[in-house]
């Protein structure tokens, strides 16, 4: 039995328009046609009436410190976290030990991968020398050896010289830059969103202008260039207008917010729980009304993970003292769904758009779409599965989830990578 | 004293409590300080109690002052310092306050840079956590002893004007002591510099005022707060010299306050920077009335504390 069926579910392929109850084929690791002689024998049939069937989803970012492994996330723990929520194409940010700055060590990372994922791994590399700001990487021999993106991300290249020059280089072999705007003179010390909570409770602003000025900045680099730049994790009212207005003058912007910022306003941090901690800070009620506005009507294209795993020793200590980030590709689309559903604008395709097609487009690999030929990344959803999330139950190594105890409706029941299932859910 | 009302374990900020909880402290602390004028041998309230002064940054009055409070009520005292402890070795607050705790601490006052920090500690060891200043915070037993001080000398401070003067947004101070004082439906004005006392503080419920002369009219007590130039970079004003200029409250500037208005600080003081000592030393300062209150209120803290679940004093 070579072709396998997905049969009687609602399939959602933005690509293709298509959002009706049909069945989906493929062979070996490819999509293909329904076949014109069926003969049940050799058709393998998984029932997955009155589920979503959609094609598997793709992040913008994710971060990964340790790529050998052993008891801390990796590569392994990582791409079954990620299978289990649903991807089956992940972009690694290049905050890595050993990071992705030379051949050798892609090279090396790549085998990792290649080895020990269940989903695909794609490599982005640093914008400058070990993301540091101050020198140029070599774009040119990063891409060679099989990196897709360029980034300093969790970093932000600070000298608006070098961060031209970079993009203007990289728009040379048409690498798409993404850039995590902030500037760090108005953040250095910013541990929440500036704004009334934060100065209640002591802790340091990071204000919403230290994003916006660099978004901004990022706008008239690619005016003038004539070139993509991609920012990620926007989190504020502020930027969305920017990026609105840019888009409308046909300026090469595009965006990404994490589930998080749609989820969550500052209030969450109310007892200084470290895992609702990162960067940039959940902001005000008013900045995520406005992102989910801004991610329905389409002027942010994605939603990202921003996965950033921490062991507990790392992550639950003093407020101010624990590294930003949190994990999600468990729960990324099942909180989108929850948060989402009940809006006006809501929809499916719009949903799929921003976690998988437009992710794949800004990308540019091959995911994202059902099309007949493309490789079989197909993910299944039952909307009805009641459930409660629990970080030590979970793939991922790491605890520092925002949703701990969390319960959801809606989980993904099947991820298939390649044609091959990298999750089913038991 | 009937203190069957008290339920909390520890004290980690002034937001939490209710006007209740607050009179019941400063009465306790009312009671003690009456019992320090006399002989205080036979008063071992908390022998036998050991309590632990966890301080992770620099202080001399808050550290010395829940030391002698502790040891007049015949409690044993060890105190640990950041550089004297083993989190010089890379040891977590987590398990410094575990170890403190299985060597048989019965409460820990704790002092640290994060905001948070006692919140923190409060739900890791099972022992009393007194918050003695987490970061820009919050800073209760000062607080408490500020507003011990003003109803001394005012009666109460029901519908009084106080005006916190300084460095607001840095300050656990003016925190605690804005919670504190509203609570007790004082109206508070919280005055300096715009960037040291940015206008968001009016969602709390403070008024803000950049204008000097306009915020010591009609108060009937002035705090003033030590700039804290060790925590600020120069962005958030030019110098101390300008400072002094603009905000510091002079000979020539006493003219603005009322006639009696009384004038606060928690120490130490930047003498000539944000206080001369002319009026630092005048009859309206209570500034010495401050340390020797913090004591009683601090036997107050630590009996409510430690005690909790007592019926009576």
């Amino acid at each position: 039995m070579s072709i396998t069926c997905l049969q009687g579910g609602r399939v959602i392929d933005p690509v293709n328009g298509v959002n009706n109850i049909q069945d989906v084929y493929f062979e070996k690791e490819k999509i293909i046609a329904k076949p014109s002689n069926i003969d049940s024998k050799l058709i393998s049939i998984i029932d997955v009436r009155d589920k979503i069937i959609f094609p598997g989803l793709v992040d913008l970012r994710f971060h990964l410190k340790n790529i050998t492994g052993g008891q801390t996330e990796n590569i392994l723990s990582a791409s079954h976290a990620a299978a289990a929520g649903g991807y089956s194409s992940v972009l690694l940010m290049p905050d890595t030990s050993p990071k992705p700055d030379n051949s050798g060590t892609i090279q090396f990372i790549q085998d990792r991968i290649l080895k020990e994922a269940c989903v695909k791994i794609h490599l982005c590399g640093n914008l400058t020398h070990n993301g540091k700001g101050e020198q140029l990487a070599p774009l040119g021999s990063l891409q060679e050896t099989g990196v897709i993106a360029i980034t300093d991300c969790p970093n932000t290249t600070q000298n608006n010289q070098i961060f031209s020059k970079g993009v203007e280089y990289a728009s040379m072999f048409g690498l798409l830059v993404i850039d995590l705007p902030r500037d760090i003179s108005l953040s250095r010390n910013g541990s929440a969103h500036d704004g009334p909570l934060a100065l209640k409770m002591g802790l340091g602003g990071y204000p919403r202008i230290a994003e916006e000025l660099y978004v901004q900045r990022a706008i008239s680099i690619a005016q003038s260039i004539d070139t993509k730049i991609h920012l990620t994790s926007i989190s504020s009212k502020g930027s969305v207008e920017l990026i609105k207005s840019a888009k409308d003058k046909g300026i090469k912007i595009s965006a990404d917010v994490t589930a998080n910022h749609l989820c969550f306003n500052e209030n969450c941090i109310t007892g200084f729980n470290p895992n609702f901690k990162m960067s940039p800070p959940i902001r005000e009620e008013i900045d995520r009304l406005s992102l989910v506005d801004a991610l329905l009507e389409g002027t942010i294209d994605c939603i990202s993970t921003a996965h950033t795993p921490f062991q507990e020793h790392e992550k639950n200590v003093e407020y101010d003292l624990s590294p930003a980030g949190v994990i999600s590709f468990e729960t990324n689309l099942s909180s989108c769904y929850q948060t989402l559903l009940g809006h006006k604008e809501f929809c499916w395709t719009k949903l799929i758009k921003a976690m998988s097609s437009n992710p794949s487009r800004i990308l540019e690999i091959d995911s994202g779409n059902l099309s007949i030929d493309m490789p079989a990344d197909i993910a299944v959803f039952d909307p009805n599965i009641e459930w409660e999330y629990g970080s030590r139950n979970g793939f991922s190594q790491a605890i520092n989830s925002p949703f701990e105890k969390h319960l959801f409706k809606g989980k993904i029941t099947q991820t298939f990578v390649n044609g091959k299932i990298a999750f089913e859910l038991q | 004293m009937d203190i069957s009302n008290w339920t909390r374990k520890s004290l980690l900020g002034i937001e939490e409590l209710s006007y209740n909880e607050i009179t019941q402290i400063l009465e306790l602390a009312k009671l003690f300080k009456k019992e320090t004028e006399g002989d205080m041998s036979n008063k071992d309230y908390l022998r036998g109690k050991r309590m632990v002064n966890l301080f992770m940054e620099p202080s001399t009055r808050t550290r010395i002052a829940f030391e002698v409070a502790a040891k007049s009520l015949h409690a044993d005292v060890i105190s640990v310092a950041e550089q004297s402890s083993s989190l010089t070795k890379g040891e977590t607050l987590r398990d410094t306050a575990m170890n403190i705790q299985a060597l048989g601490a019965d409460a820990i006052v704790l002092r640290h840079s994060s905001p948070g920090a006692s919140l923190f500690l409060s739900k890791i060891v099972d022992v009393p956590i007194i918050n003695a200043g987490d970061g820009a915070h919050e800073h209760p037993s000062q607080a408490l002893l500020d507003l011990y001080t003003l109803q001394d000398k005012l009666g109460s401070v029901e519908g009084k004007k106080i005006t916190i003067l300084g460095d607001i947004l840095f300050s656990r101070v003016a925190r605690s002591n804005f919670w504190a004082l509203s609570k007790m439906g004082a109206e508070v004005t919280l005055a300096g510099p715009s960037t040291l006392v940015p206008k968001q503080f009016e969602s709390m419920g403070a008024r803000v005022s950049h204008n000097l002369e306009e915020a010591l009219q009609d108060a009937d007590a002035v705090m003033l707060l030590r700039i804290q130039h060790e925590r600020q970079s120069s962005s958030h004003f030019p110098s101390l010299a300008e400072y002094t200029k603009i905000f510091g409250l002079n000979k020539d500037r006493k003219q603005w306050l009322k006639k009696g208005a009384l004038i606060l600080h928690p120490g130490p003081v930047n003498r000539g920077v944000e206080l001369d000592s002319e009026l630092a030393d005048s009859p309206q300062s209570v500034i010495l009335d401050q340390v020797s209150n913090g004591i009683a209120v601090r036997m107050a803290i630590l009996y409510l504390c430690t005690m909790q679940g007592a019926t009576s004093l």
